[in-house]
């Protein structure tokens, strides 16, 4: 029976993980109203279904790896509450939500627990996986296109070079930084959903392909990139190096297939 | 006026100036009757004004000999070696010197043409130079002239109406950096007459507020109340400037106002947004290095001109046509100072027959005692039509001679008639 309550948990966490995102990116008070109960829901059903994995095991205290993953992952959510309360910030949460998300994913789902009832609905859940992981990174490439155009405007401006037509300097700027607060959530749901089929077809081993690595990799980046934009208004010539390391890392990321036992989804 | 005196007009503008020299010879109003006094005190100095604003300090002088050197004046007055000043100075002389100076009242000559202000620059020049004694006929007659000139070129075309003034460059710049004006707030930091209009500008655009500095709070306090913004005390200036999206300098300060290291304190106040100053005060506020730093931009005055040579086409048609004005003017003064220049010969050549006609009156009085009025009456028109007759071709020649500049000639004829009356030759 925990298998369902973990897998409600890790429903509201992926839900949570997504509603954090334009609460905290876009400071949408609507989005937090539905990503604070979300967590709180997951925890809830975490813990009850840890409290019945640890009795069916007759022990108090986890031992085994799910049940470790699963006190951890409740652990980080209270971490997470209790800096909510205090603060009244969920900040941590745009980090914290996906991983406790993952943390749940392992123990809920797996070769033995099918999530997907039909091949065909899983492979289109390949595709959303496909498309948002692409238009996430379509969205680096824009930002920091945006960001090297913004980069020549101030160039010419401080030349007082005025002639030709680049849009001003504050829509390349708000090009750059929209681009990636659309990608980022699309990479976290891109994310989420193909850990979820991972998980499902190879189990918890899917953590050390290194494509997958590289793409969560590529995620710590994404939120690094936006984290110094919104607290420090990067921008100018360090956001399009950070850009630019973030876009080389996407295309390391695209050639880790070579090496990738995960996505080899054609194969038979 | 005399034949002899000559207008010389010398000086550097933002033509063949930098900024970094003109703020180097910028002389502050506080200054200006004791420079002209200055100039005027040179031996061959007979008149003079000084024209002093950011983009040009020119001399206006009415010269006799021996001919003053007026490089080693601004040498000798600004410390600055002449080698130095050289290259960039330049010297217009007689109807060349006429023509600059009404090019530069009518706002011909300007860094954005047809901006209104430098016609009030140069009348307050004169005003000056006037009170202090350094402007009498030859000159006063020389600037009278040009006010009106300036006055018909601003009513005759649309120069001024098409005018790109350094407020709507400053619009246009703003909009390249921040591309909607709306909710961009605007710190005025000197009160000036430029910064208002610049202001205005930048409100009729979307500019949210406006925020005024300046050493004397009461008249902060009276702009900022124009706009319904807010006063800035002087002293706070460095703690609220960060909340201002454009700075718009203009103060009468020798040393920068903002340096490097507000800016970059600005910056980090403000998370890294962008800051426009725009600086129109020579000498300028705004330290240059303030624009090495990402995120902050910093036009002084020659960068201006930049952006609004890139205007240029579209008031050709007007500039042409004020153009145009001006040179016929020119032709009317020079026609005019000219037919003065003649006029003390005309005046001798008139005395002399007068005289010769009235000793030959006065020599025949006992013949012609027996006469009645009306017969006196027409000796008296006759001679008088015969006196104008033998009159007109020496007249003529002067005329002649003062249309081709022959001041020699002119000369020559008015010593034929100088000397004794007929009496005194008899004598």
């Amino acid at each position: 029976m925990y298998h369902f309550w973990l897998r409600i948990a890790l429903l509201l966490y992926g839900l949570a993980s997504l509603a954090v995102l334009p609460a905290v990116l876009y400071d949408r008070s609507e989005w937090r109203r539905i990503a604070v109960p979300a967590a709180a829901g997951g925890a809830l059903f975490q813990f009850v279904a840890l409290a019945e994995m640890l009795h069916a095991a007759h022990r108090w205290l986890p031992s085994a790896a799910h049940e470790v993953q699963c006190s951890i992952a409740l652990l980080l959510a209270a971490v997470l509450f209790i800096h909510y309360a205090r603060l009244r910030s969920l900040s941590p949460g745009v980090l914290l939500l996906p991983f406790i998300f993952l943390l749940t994913l392992l123990p809920a789902v797996g070769p033995d627990h099918r999530l997907f009832p039909t091949p065909t609905v899983r492979s289109g859940w390949v595709v959303v996986h496909i498309i948002l992981l692409l238009t996430a990174y379509g969205a680096l490439i824009v930002s920091m296109c945006a960001s090297m155009l913004s980069l020549w405007q101030e160039h010419r401006l401080k030349k007082k070079a005025l002639s030709g037509r680049l849009p001003p300097l504050a829509t390349l700027d708000r090009v750059s930084y929209r681009a990636l607060l659309i990608g980022f959530p699309c990479m976290t749901a891109g994310l989420l959903v193909g850990s979820v089929l991972a998980q499902e077809s190879f189990g918890a081993g899917y953590f050390l392909d290194p494509k997958v690595l590289l793409s969560f990799a590529l995620w710590g980046l994404y939120v690094a990139l936006l984290f110094l934009r919104r607290t420090t208004g990067l921008r100018g010539r360090r956001a399009v190096y950070l850009s630019a390391f973030v876009v080389m890392v996407v295309l390391t990321v695209w050639m880790a297939n070579q090496f990738s036992a995960v996505h080899r989804f054609a194969a038979p | 006026m005399t034949g002899t005196a000559n207008i010389v007009l010398f000086g550097v503008n933002h033509k063949t100036a930098p900024v970094e020299l003109r703020e180097r010879l910028a002389i502050p109003s506080s200054r200006l009757a004791e420079a002209t006094l200055s100039l005027v005190g040179r031996p061959g100095v007979r008149e003079g004004m000084i024209l002093s604003t950011c983009n040009r300090v020119e001399m206006l002088t009415c010269q006799e000999a021996p001919e003053p050197d007026l490089l080693h004046f601004v040498h000798e007055y600004f410390s600055i070696d002449a080698a130095t000043l050289r290259p960039h100075v330049y010297e217009y002389r007689e109807r060349e010197a006429v023509r600059h100076l009404f090019r530069v009242a009518a706002s011909l000559d300007s860094m954005v043409v047809g901006e209104p202000q430098i016609l009030g620059q140069v009348k307050e020049s004169y005003s000056v130079a006037r009170d202090v004694g350094a402007v009498q006929g030859n000159l006063d007659s020389l600037l009278q002239r040009a006010f009106s000139v300036a006055k018909r070129v601003r009513r005759e075309t649309q120069i001024g109406s098409s005018s790109v003034s350094i407020a709507s460059v400053a619009v246009e710049l703003a909009g390249r950096i921040f591309g909607s004006l709306e909710g961009t707030r605007v710190l005025l930091v000197g009160a000036g007459k430029m910064s208002e209009v610049a202001a205005r500008h930048l409100i009729a655009h979307g500019a949210h507020s406006i925020m005024v500095a300046n050493r004397t709070r009461e008249r902060a306090a009276a702009l900022a109340a124009d706009f319904d913004g807010e006063t800035v005390d002087f002293d706070s200036l460095y703690d609220v400037a960060d909340r201002a999206d454009i700075v718009i300098t203009s103060t009468g300060s020798e040393h920068p106002i903002f340096r490097r290291e507000h800016g970059q304190t600005f910056l980090h106040r403000r998370r890294n947004r962008p800051m426009f100053f725009i600086d129109i005060a020579v000498p300028r506020d705004v330290d240059p290095e303030m624009n090495r730093l990402e995120g902050i931009f910093v036009y002084n005055i020659d960068d201006l001109q930049s952006v609004a040579t890139s205007h240029h086409a579209d008031r050709a048609r007007e500039a042409e046509q004020a153009e145009g004005i001006i040179s016929r003017e020119v032709e009317r003064f020079d026609a005019r100072r000219g037919a003065i220049d003649v006029a003390p010969a005309m005046q001798r050549l008139q005395q002399r027959y007068e005289q010769a006609r009235e000793a030959e009156l006065r020599r025949m009085a006992s013949r012609l005692k027996d006469m009645t009025p009306q017969q006196r009456e027409a000796v008296d028109t006759l001679t008088r039509g015969l006196v104008n007759k033998l009159m007109h071709p020496p007249m003529q020649a002067i005329n002649a001679a003062a249309r081709e500049g022959d001041a020699e000639t002119i000369e020559r004829i008015g010593k034929m008639f100088d000397g004794t009356t007929g009496e005194d030759e008899r004598r």
